[in-house]
């Protein structure tokens, strides 16, 4: 079954939690919590009003909530985020429009104070 | 193929709806309400409500079902709930308990 990528397509809406251990697609809406030990993509089309727990995230579309991925969070050009989001790597490429507060997990060099 | 497909790993619990196919192969809990064809394949396991066109059950349901076109119980199928919808198959194999109300 794995060869088959999990879409929610863009005419359906979920309202609710949302969770599980494979890739997942979002061309429609979800509103509610996303957990997710795998890659969330949301496309262009895609609209998420959730808190989302994930791996990794690429946003195309529109995410209102608080994020938190383990490795990696991407808003691409085209994305629209409003939220806290949290992880390891984040990246907001050039045209793409966040407001919200952005923690990266890393260490400073010996005697640098992180606060 | 189905626009959108729920994986079998994925679980909601809520609500869909929408105006497209829908593939369940994981699980959904709460309602479903769709104007289009719905079909739980045979690693489905949906305990919800549903409005739809048409369903298609190979996996398991337990909740009622209101179709406005048509039911369609596989040999695979496994229900458990009430079927109002004016054309109703049980395939030989399908397991179901319930009332069903062809009246249209």
């Amino acid at each position: 079954m794995a060869d088959q990528p999990c879409i929610i397509g863009k005419a359906i809406t979920i309202q609710g939690n949302v969770s599980g251990n494979e890739d997942l697609v979002v061309e429609g809406r979800i509103e509610g919590a996303i957990a997710l030990s795998n890659h969330l993509t949301v496309e262009r089309a895609g609209v998420v009003e959730a808190d989302v727990e994930v791996e990794d995230l690429t946003v195309n579309g529109a995410v209102r909530g608080d994020i938190r991925a383990t490795r990696s969070i991407t808003i691409n050009a085209d994305a629209r985020v409003v939220g806290n989001v949290a992880a390891p790597r984040i990246v907001i490429e050039d045209g793409a429009l966040f407001k919200g507060r952005i923690e990266m997990q890393f260490d400073l060099p010996e005697g640098v104070r992180a606060d | 193929m189905a626009n959108t497909v729920i994986g079998s790993s994925i679980v909601i619990d809520g609500e869909i709806t929408g105006e497209e196919d829908l593939e369940i192969l994981g699980t959904v809990k709460g309602k479903i309400a769709l104007k289009e064809n719905l079909r739980v394949e045979k690693s489905g396991v949906v305990e919800a409500d549903i409005a739809t066109t048409t369903v298609t059950i190979s996996g398991q349901v337990t909740g009622n079902i209101l179709a406005g076109d048509k039911v369609e119980l596989t040999a695979e199928g496994r229900m458990v709930g009430d079927i109002k919808s004016p054309r109703i198959l049980i395939a030989d194999g399908a397991s179901f308990k319930g009332n069903i109300d062809m009246d249209a």
